[in-house]
C-alpha cells in the first residue's frame, strides 16, 4: 500500500494551530530534561568534591591545631637532654668516642684486663639504607674468669651507645666477646606539614628513664666529647 | 433522521479536554522548571555553605605559627626517632650474660669449665672433673632446663671421655634456644 500524504501549507498551519498551546510546556519539559543532565548533575558532583575538600580541610586544621598544641607544650630543655641521651644511646653516625669511652668504662668497673682489638672504621657516615639497624663490630679479647667476664657484658649492657653481645667465649683466662655497637642515621624524611607530630609517649619517657640510668650517661654529659651525633641535624 | 445530534456541545468537551491536557502540560512544565530552578539553588547554596576558604585561612594561621617552632619540631622528630629504633633494638637484645650466668649457676662447683661459648642460637660447653657424678649433675641440671624449657630447649651430649694425662673426664655438652 502506497498511500500518498499530501501536506499544504494550510494543513500544517491547522495542525500547528491545534497544537499550539502544547509546544510551549513541551519545549520546557525537554529544556528542563536538558538542563537536568548537563548541568544539574554534574553540580551533586562538585558539591560531594567539595565535601571531600571541606572534610579534608578540616581533619587537617584538627591536625595542625594538635601539632601546634604539642608544639607549645613541650619544654624545649628537657626536650634537649632527653635528645641528648638518646643520640648517645643510638648515634646518628659512626660514634667511635662513644664505643671506646663505654668498652673501658666496663673495663675499668669490672676490673678486667682487655686485649688488643680493632675498629674497622669505614664510612664516616653509612648510607646504605638496606640494613635494619647497621652496627660497628668488634672482637675484644678479655683476661679474666667467667664471672668477670660475665659483669663485664652485664656492665656493657647498660652503657651507652647501645650494644649488643652476640658471643661470649670464655677459655680459663683468655676469654673473648663479640659485640655490636649500633648506630642509626635519620632515615629520610618526608615530612609534610599535616603530618602529626606525636608527642613524647609513655614508653617513650620509659625508654628515655632506663637510658638514663646507664651508667656512663652522665659522664656523657658533663664532659662533651666529640660524638658524631649532632643535634643539630635538622631535616626541615 | 437522528435528532440526538448536537454538534456544538461535542465541540465543547473536546474543548474541555484538551484544555485540561494544556493545564496539565502546563503544570508538568512549571514544576520541572519548579524543580531545576530549586535544586540548582539549593545545590549552589550548599557548596557557598560548605566552602572550606575560612578553614583554608585559618590553616595558614597554624601553619604560620607552627613554623616558629621549627626547630622544636625537628627534635621532636628525631626524639620520636631514636625512642622507636631504641626500643626495637631493646627488644630484639638477647641477653647473653644471663644466660652464661644461668650456666655457671647450673655447674657443680667440682667441674671446672674449660671452654664455654654462648651466641645467640646455642650454649656449647666443654668442662672436666675428676669426678662423674659430677658431670651427671651437670647433665641432670640442664635436663631440667629443658624440661622446664628455662632458657634452653634441646640438650646434646658431644662428647664424654676420659683423659689419661689429666687423669678427669672431660664432657662436652650443646645446648640450644
Amino acid at each position: 500500500m502506497n498511500e500518498k500524504i499530501n501536506v499544504d501549507l494550510k494543513s500544517l498551519k491547522f495542525i500547528f494551530e491545534r497544537n499550539k498551546p502544547y509546544i510551549l510546556p513541551s519545549i520546557i519539559i525537554v529544556i528542563c530534561i536538558a538542563l537536568f543532565l548537563q548541568f544539574v548533575i554534574p553540580q551533586f558532583r562538585i558539591l560531594s568534591l567539595a565535601q571531600e575538600e571541606a572534610r579534608l580541610a578540616s581533619l587537617k586544621l584538627q591536625i595542625l591545631k594538635e601539632n601546634l598544641n604539642v608544639l607549645t607544650n613541650t619544654d624545649e630543655k628537657s626536650l634537649d637532654s632527653r635528645l641528648k641521651i638518646l643520640n648517645l644511646a643510638l648515634p646518628l653516625n659512626k660514634d667511635f668516642g662513644g664505643i671506646l669511652n663505654s668498652i673501658y668504662y666496663a673495663s675499668q668497673k669490672t676490673g678486667v684486663s682487655l686485649g688488643s682489638f680493632s675498629l674497622q672504621i669505614g664510612e664516616l657516615a653509612d648510607t646504605k639504607k638496606s640494613v635494619d639497624f647497621p652496627s660497628i663490630s668488634l672482637t675484644i679479647p678479655i683476661s679474666a674468669n667467667a664471672p668477670a667476664v660475665n659483669s663485664f657484658v652485664e656492665v656493657l649492657s647498660k652503657t651507652a651507645p647501645i650494644s649488643e653481645v652476640t658471643v661470649i667465649k670464655i677459655r680459663n683466662v683468655a676469654s673473648s666477646i663479640k659485640l655490636s655497637f649500633y648506630y642509626k642515621p635519620l632515615g629520610f624524611s618526608n615530612l609534610k606539614e599535616d603530618m602529626r607530630i606525636n608527642p613524647i609517649s609513655q614508653k617513650g619517657l620509659r625508654i628515655i628513664n632506663r637510658l638514663s640510668s646507664f651508667e656512663n650517661i652522665e659522664s656523657f654529659q658533663q664532659v662533651p666529647i666529640a660524638t658524631s651525633s649532632s643535634q643539630d641535624i635538622n631535616p626541615f | 433522521m437522528n435528532t440526538n445530534i448536537n454538534l456544538l456541545l461535542r465541540t465543547d468537551e473536546e474543548t474541555l479536554r484538551r484544555r485540561k491536557r494544556v493545564k496539565a502540560l502546563n503544570f508538568v512544565a512549571l514544576m520541572f522548571l519548579a524543580a531545576i530552578g530549586g535544586i540548582s539553588l539549593i545545590i549552589f547554596l550548599l557548596i557557598q555553605i560548605i566552602n572550606p576558604s575560612a578553614i583554608l585561612r585559618e590553616q595558614n594561621n597554624i601553619i604560620k605559627k607552627i613554623s616558629q617552632f621549627q626547630n622544636k619540631q625537628a627534635k621532636l622528630f628525631i626524639l620520636n626517632d631514636r625512642v622507636e629504633n631504641i626500643e626495637k633494638i631493646l627488644a630484639k637484645r638477647k641477653d647473653l650474660a644471663r644466660i652464661t650466668n644461668v650456666m655457671l649457676a647450673k655447674t657443680p662447683s667440682r667441674l671446672f669449665i674449660e671452654d664455654l661459648e654462648v651466641d645467640d642460637k646455642t650454649v656449647i660447653m666443654t668442662a672436666y672433673s675428676t669426678s662423674l657424678s659430677a658431670i651427671g649433675e651437670l647433665i641432670n641440671n640442664l635436663t631440667d632446663m629443658v624440661h622446664k624449657k628455662e632458657i634452653i630447649n634441646s640438650l646434646t651430649l658431644n662428647t664424654l671421655v676420659f683423659d689419661e694425662g689429666k687423669n678427669s673426664y672431660q664432657v662436652s655438652v650443646k645446648a640450644q634456644y
